[in-house]
C-alpha cells in the first residue's frame, strides 16, 4: 500500500525550477534514504512529501525546529499536543505532570538525554539537539517519519543507535542522509537526487558506497 | 431613547457607587495665578476656616491650570471656588446656576501691570508705551483675567493689532510669579500681570527692581471672586450658600485676608462681570 | 541590514534627511533672545548640584504614586495590547491602534480630565490607552518573527490554542519581556509627565518647584527620578512585576469622585462643533471649520514639521556622537559607567523639563526645543545603538579610535541605527505636541490653547489632525525602512 506519493511534483524558488518534475511512491513498511550532495534538492523533497500528507507523521526537519526557550521536557512533550485537550496542554506547559514526566524520561533514558531533561534547548550542543528533535519524533504518535540529517551532529556509534531506533520504531520512514554508508546499512531503498531530480532508485542490498560516488561528483551548473 | 438608557446607565453606575451620605465634604479649589506653596498656604488657612464656620469638612485641592480650575467646578468635583474675572465667566457660563457670592475689596477696581526690562529702555508712562512694538512678551497663563484678557483688550486698543504682530515674540509664562521672573531674567523683554502678585512680590523683596520696572498701569476692572455652584443648597442642606457667603464676607483675620492678599471681601453678583464676558467675546477667547 | 543594499542608497536617504533639515532651517525661529539669563541660570545649576530632599514631606507618596501609575498603566496596556495583538491582522483593529497611539498621553489625559476629572482613573487609561495600541503592534511583530519551524513540526490536529502557546509564545519570551521592561520604564516617565496637568505623580512636585524657582527641591526629586529608572532592573526582577502590578491599583489614591453624568456631556456636547452646538446650520460649521483650519491648524502643522525634522537630524547627530559613550569597543568601565550616567540623565529628563531650562538660557525660539528634543531622544538612541555595539565581537587586531569607529563599528551599526532614528521620527512629532504646551507654536500649542479656552471640540479636531500627522509621518518611515531594508528587531524598538 502506498503511503506516500508525488505525481510530476515540482518545486521553484522564485523563477528558478529547483526541483522536479519528479514522480515517486512509497509503501508501507519501506524505509527510504534520499541521499545526494548538499543541494540537490532532498530537503526539497521531504518538504513537498509532508506537504501531501501531515497526518499520522512525524518530522524532523534539519534546523528540528526546537522552541529555544522551552526546556527539552516541554520539547519533547510538544509530540503528544494533538493527542491531549488544550486545558491539558497548558497544564503540562506551566507545570509538568508526574507521569508525564516519567514517559519523557523513558523516551530520553537510551538516548543519553536524562539529564538535560530541564535544560532549555537554546543551551543544548548540536548533538544534544538532535537527540532532542529525535525524542520528540519518538514521543509524537506516528506510523511515518520524514527526517532531514537527523544524526548529522552526532559520533558513529550513537548515529548508528539512533538510526536503529527511528527505523524500527516507525513503520515508514525517508530520511535525508549525506552519510552514504549509513544509508546503505539502515535503509532498504536508495533514491539518489541529483540536480532536483531522481538519478537512482534501487534497493540498497544491490548497492555499493561506490555506486552512489556519482551522485556527489562535480554538480554540473551552479546548483 | 439613547439619552434615557445612558441616563439609567449613569443612575445605576452612581448607585453602585460607594456612597459616603455621612457629612459630605465641601471641595473647592482656585486657579493657580502664582506660587504653589503661597497657594496652599493660603487656602488651606480658609479650609480651616470654613470649616469651622460651616461646621463641616472642607477641602481644598489644587489644580495645575486654569481650565482644569473651572473643568473640576463644572464637573461638580468641587462645588466652590477662587476665580479670576476669566474664568469665573467660563465657569458660570457652563455651570446654570451658579453665582459670584463674594470678592475682594480691591477686586473691584482690580489693575494689570505691564512690566519691562531695562535694557528694553521704556520709561513708565501715562499711556501704553509705543517702544513696546517689537519687543519680546510675555502674558501670564492662557486663562488669566490680568496677565491676558485685558493686557491683550488694551495692546489691541493701542496698537490696532494683535499680540503676534505687535511683538516680535508672544510667550504665556503661566502665572503671575514667572512672569516677573522671566522679564526679570530677560528671557521676555516686557510682561503683563496681575498688580496685586507684582506689590506683594516687591513688598516682600523677591524682585530685583534694578533689572524690571512697571511701565504702564491699566485702568481698574472687576477681577477675582468667590462663585458657587448653583445646587449646593440642595446638596449640603436649604441655606448653604448662604452661610458660605456670610463666612466669606465675615473674614476678619488680618493673617488670613493678608495671605491673598485683600483687605476683605464685600458681595458679588454675576452682573460684576459683565464687562469682562463682553471684552472675552470680543477677543473670541469664549463663544 | 544595511549591508545587502548598496550603500549609495542609506547614504542619499541620509543626505536627503539632512538637506531638508538644513533647507528648513531658515523657516525656523532659532534666534537666542535672552539678555540676562545668568543668575537664573546660576540658580538652577547650585539648586542642582544642591538637592534639598527636607523640605518635601510629600516625597514619598509623590514617588509611590508615580510607580503606582506607571504600573497599573502599563499593566492594563500589556493586557489589552496582547489580546489586540492576536487580531492585529484586521484592518480596523490595526488602525484603532495606529490612532490611538498616535496621540501623547498627555492629551490622553488633558481628554479624559474633562470627564473622569481628578480620579485616577485620568491617568492610568492616559497611559493605558496608547501603551495597548503600542504593545497590540510590537507583541504582534514580535509574534510573527518568531521561529515559524517548530508550529510545522507539530502533530497533525495541534489545537490552535496549544500550537500557539508551545510553539510561538515560547520563542518570542525573551522579546515580549525584554520589550515590556523597556515599556515600563517608558511608562514612569509619562506617569512622571502626567504630574504636570495634576496627577499626584513625580512631575506634579516638579512643575511647581520648577514654577517657583525652588530649584534645590527640582535638584531632589530629578536624582530620585534618575535613581528609579537607573535601578529598574535592580528593583524590577521578573517574579516581582506581576506583585507590583497586583498591589499597583491600590495605591493610586482616591482623588477626586468620579461624576458620570459628565461623561455623556462630554460625547453629546463639548466635543459637538460650537455651530452644531448652537444650531447654527452645516454653512456656519464650514466657516467655523475652515477658521479653524487656516488660522490655527496650518501654521501648526507647519511649525510642527519644521521643529521635527531639524529635531530628529539634530538628534541623529547626537547619537552617533553619544554611543561611544557607552560602547567597550571605545571606553574603559570606569568611562562606560560614566558614559551610561550621562546617557540616564539625558533619556530619563523629561523633554519639557529640559526645554523648561533651555528656554531660560535661550529665550522664547525653536531652539529649546530643538535641543531639547535632540538630547532626549539622542540619549535614548545612543544608549540603544551603544548597547548594540556591545553584542559586536571585533577582531582582536582591529584599529582603534575613530578608525575603528569609522570602519569597523559605525558600518556595522548604520542600518539599526537609521531603522531606529526612523522610529522615533514619529515619536519626536508626537513630543512637540508637549512642547507647545511651554508656548513654542506646534499643534500642541494650539491644542493646549483650546483646552485653556474650554473649547473642546476645537481640540478635538486640532487633536485628530495631529494623529493624522503622526499616522503618515510614522507610514512615511516605515516606506523608507522597507526602501533600504531595515530590518528591525521588534524588540528593539524605543
Amino acid at each position: 500500500m502506498t503511503v506516500l506519493s508525488l505525481d510530476a511534483a515540482h518545486a521553484s524558488y522564485g523563477d528558478k525550477q529547483v526541483l522536479g518534475p519528479l514522480t515517486i511512491r512509497v509503501a508501507q513498511g519501506e524505509k527510504v534514504a534520499l541521499v545526494g550532495h548538499s543541494g540537490a534538492g532532498k530537503s526539497t523533497l521531504l518538504g513537498l512529501l509532508f506537504d501531501k500528507r501531515r497526518h499520522d507523521m512525524a518530522l524532523m526537519p534539519q534546523e528540528l525546529g526546537l522552541v529555544q526557550t522551552l526546556s527539552v521536557f516541554h520539547n519533547v512533550y510538544m509530540g503528544r499536543l494533538a493527542n491531549r485537550s488544550t486545558l491539558y496542554n497548558l497544564a503540562n506547559l506551566v507545570r509538568p505532570l508526574r507521569h508525564e514526566v516519567a514517559r519523557v524520561r523513558d523516551i530520553l533514558a537510551p538516548l543519553d538525554m536524562l539529564d538535560k531533561l530541564w535544560a532549555p534547548a537554546g543551551e543544548l550542543s548540536g548533538g544534544q539537539r538532535q537527540r532532542t528533535a529525535v525524542a520528540r519524533a519518538l514521543n509524537q504518535n506516528a506510523k511515518v517519519l520524514l527526517a532531514d540529517e537527523p544524526v548529522s551532529a552526532l559520533d558513529g556509534p550513537r548515529a548508528e543507535a539512533i538510526m536503529l531506533t527511528l527505523t524500527q520504531h516507525f513503520e515508514t520512514t525517508v530520511i535525508a542522509l549525506h552519510d552514504v554508508e549509513l544509508a546503505l546499512r539502515h535503509c532498504d531503498r536508495i533514491v539518489g537526487i541529483k540536480d532536483g531530480g531522481i538519478a537512482l532508485d534501487q534497493p540498497s542490498h544491490r548497492l555499493r558506497a561506490d555506486d552512489l560516488r556519482f551522485l556527489y561528483v562535480a554538480p554540473s551548473a551552479a546548483a | 431613547m439613547l439619552k434615557d438608557k445612558l441616563r439609567h446607565l449613569t443612575l445605576a453606575l452612581l448607585l453602585l457607587a460607594p456612597i459616603a451620605t455621612a457629612a459630605e465634604p465641601l471641595v473647592f479649589t482656585a486657579i493657580p495665578d502664582q506660587d504653589e506653596t503661597r497657594l496652599r498656604e493660603r487656602f488651606e488657612k480658609v479650609a480651616d476656616y470654613l470649616a469651622e464656620e460651616l461646621d463641616r469638612e472642607v477641602r481644598f485641592v489644587p489644580v495645575k491650570s486654569y481650565a482644569a480650575a473651572v473643568t473640576a467646578f463644572r464637573n461638580n468635583q468641587v462645588q466652590l471656588a477662587w476665580f479670576g474675572g476669566l474664568s469665573g465667566v467660563q465657569a458660570r457660563q457652563l455651570v446654570p446656576g451658579s453665582e459670584a457670592l463674594a470678592q475682594g475689596v480691591e477686586d473691584a477696581e482690580f489693575r494689570t501691570y505691564f512690566i519691562a526690562h531695562r535694557s528694553a529702555g521704556l520709561a513708565p508712562s501715562d499711556r501704553l508705551p509705543k517702544g513696546l512694538e517689537g519687543l519680546t512678551f510675555t502674558f501670564g497663563s492662557k486663562g488669566s483675567t490680568s496677565g491676558r484678557l485685558m493686557p491683550e483688550y488694551y495692546l489691541r486698543q493701542r496698537f490696532d493689532a494683535p499680540p503676534s504682530e505687535i511683538f516680535d515674540r508672544v510667550g504665556f509664562s503661566g502665572n503671575h510669579t514667572r512672569t516677573i521672573a522671566l522679564v526679570e531674567s530677560g528671557t521676555y523683554q516686557a510682561g503683563a500681570l496681575n498688580y496685586s502678585v507684582w506689590e506683594s512680590e516687591v513688598e516682600a523683596g523677591r524682585v530685583d527692581t534694578d533689572a524690571v520696572q512697571v511701565i504702564w498701569k491699566t485702568p481698574p476692572y472687576a477681577d477675582y471672586q468667590w462663585t458657587i455652584r448653583g445646587d449646593v443648597d440642595e446638596r449640603f442642606g436649604d441655606g448653604f450658600k448662604r452661610r458660605i457667603r456670610e463666612a466669606l464676607l465675615n473674614m476678619k483675620n488680618p493673617e488670613l485676608l493678608e495671605s491673598f492678599p485683600r483687605e476683605g471681601f464685600i458681595p458679588a453678583s454675576n452682573a460684576d462681570y459683565a464687562t469682562i464676558r463682553e471684552t472675552a467675546q470680543a477677543l473670541d477667547l469664549i463663544d | 541590514m544595511a549591508s545587502f543594499v548598496p550603500s549609495s542608497v542609506t547614504l542619499r536617504t541620509t543626505l536627503g534627511l539632512v538637506a531638508l533639515a538644513l533647507l528648513l532651517l531658515p523657516f525656523a525661529d532659532i534666534e537666542i533672545t535672552t539678555v540676562a539669563p545668568w543668575r537664573e541660570l546660576g540658580r538652577l545649576l547650585q539648586g542642582l548640584l544642591t538637592p534639598d530632599f527636607t523640605e518635601l514631606d510629600d516625597l514619598g507618596t509623590a514617588l509611590l504614586r508615580t510607580l503606582a501609575f506607571a504600573f497599573t498603566g502599563v499593566a492594563l496596556g500589556v493586557a489589552i495590547g496582547g489580546l489586540l495583538a492576536l487580531v492585529f491582522h484586521h484592518r480596523l483593529v490595526r488602525a484603532g491602534c495606529a490612532f490611538v497611539r498616535a496621540i501623547h498621553e498627555l492629551f490622553w489625559a488633558l481628554i479624559f480630565l474633562q470627564f473622569f476629572g481628578l480620579h485616577p482613573l485620568t491617568g492610568v487609561l492616559a497611559i493605558a490607552l496608547p501603551y495597548a495600541g503600542v504593545f497590540a503592534k510590537v507583541y504582534a511583530e514580535i509574534l510573527d518573527e518568531a521561529d515559524p519551524l517548530p508550529k510545522q513540526v507539530l502533530p497533525a490536529g495541534t489545537g490552535m490554542l496549544s500550537t500557539f502557546l508551545f510553539a510561538r509564545v515560547p520563542d518570542a519570551w525573551p522579546h515580549l519581556v525584554s520589550y515590556t521592561a523597556y515599556r515600563l520604564e517608558c511608562g514612569l516617565r509619562s506617569s512622571a509627565v502626567l504630574g504636570f496637568i495634576g496627577m499626584p505623580t513625580l512631575g506634579f512636585y516638579l512643575q511647581s518647584s520648577f514654577a517657583q524657582g525652588h530649584y534645590s527641591e527640582v535638584g531632589a526629586l530629578l536624582l530620585l527620578f534618575y535613581g528609579l529608572i537607573a535601578t529598574l532592573r535592580l528593583w524590577a526582577r521578573p517574579q516581582l512585576v506581576p506583585l507590583y502590578a497586583v498591589a499597583a491599583p491600590f495605591l493610586l489614591g482616591s482623588g477626586l469622585p468620579i461624576v458620570w453624568g459628565n461623561l455623556t456631556r462630554f460625547f453629546t456636547q463639548d466635543i459637538v462643533p460650537a455651530p452644531l452646538r448652537n444650531g447654527e446650520g452645516w454653512a456656519a460649521l464650514g466657516q467655523w471649520l475652515s477658521d479653524l483650519l487656516l488660522t490655527q491648524a496650518l501654521p501648526g502643522l507647519w511649525t510642527t514639521v519644521v521643529l521635527t525634522q531639524i529635531a530628529l537630524v539634530l538628534t541623529g547627530g547626537l547619537a552617533l556622537i553619544a554611543f561611544p559613550l557607552i560602547s567597550r569597543h571605545f571606553t574603559s568601565r570606569a568611562g562606560g559607567v560614566a558614559g551610561h550616567t550621562l546617557l540616564v540623565v539625558a533619556r530619563s529628563t523629561p523633554e519639557y523639563l529640559l526645554a523648561y531650562v533651555l528656554l531660560q538660557l535661550w529665550g522664547p525660539s525653536m531652539l529649546p526645543a530643538i535641543v531639547a528634543l535632540a538630547i532626549h531622544n539622542g540619549g535614548i538612541i545612543g544608549h540603544l545603538v551603544g548597547r548594540r555595539s556591545n553584542e559586536l565581537t571585533l577582531r582582536p587586531d582591529a584599529s582603534r579610535g575613530m578608525n575603528r569607529y569609522a570602519f569597523e563599528v559605525l558600518p556595522r551599526l548604520y542600518g539599526p541605527f537609521l531603522a531606529l532614528l526612523f522610529y522615533r521620527w514619529e515619536i519626536i512629532m508626537r513630543e512637540t505636541a508637549i512642547l507647545g504646551i511651554l508656548g513654542i507654536a506646534t499643534l500642541g500649542f494650539y491644542v493646549d490653547s483650546a483646552i485653556q479656552e474650554l473649547r473642546f471640540d476645537r481640540a478635538l479636531v486640532l487633536i485628530v489632525i495631529t494623529a493624522l500627522l503622526n499616522i503618515g509621518v510614522d507610514s512615511l518611515a516605515r516606506a523608507l525602512r522597507r526602501r533600504l531594508r531595515l530590518k528591525h528587531a521588534a524588540s528593539s524598538e524605543p
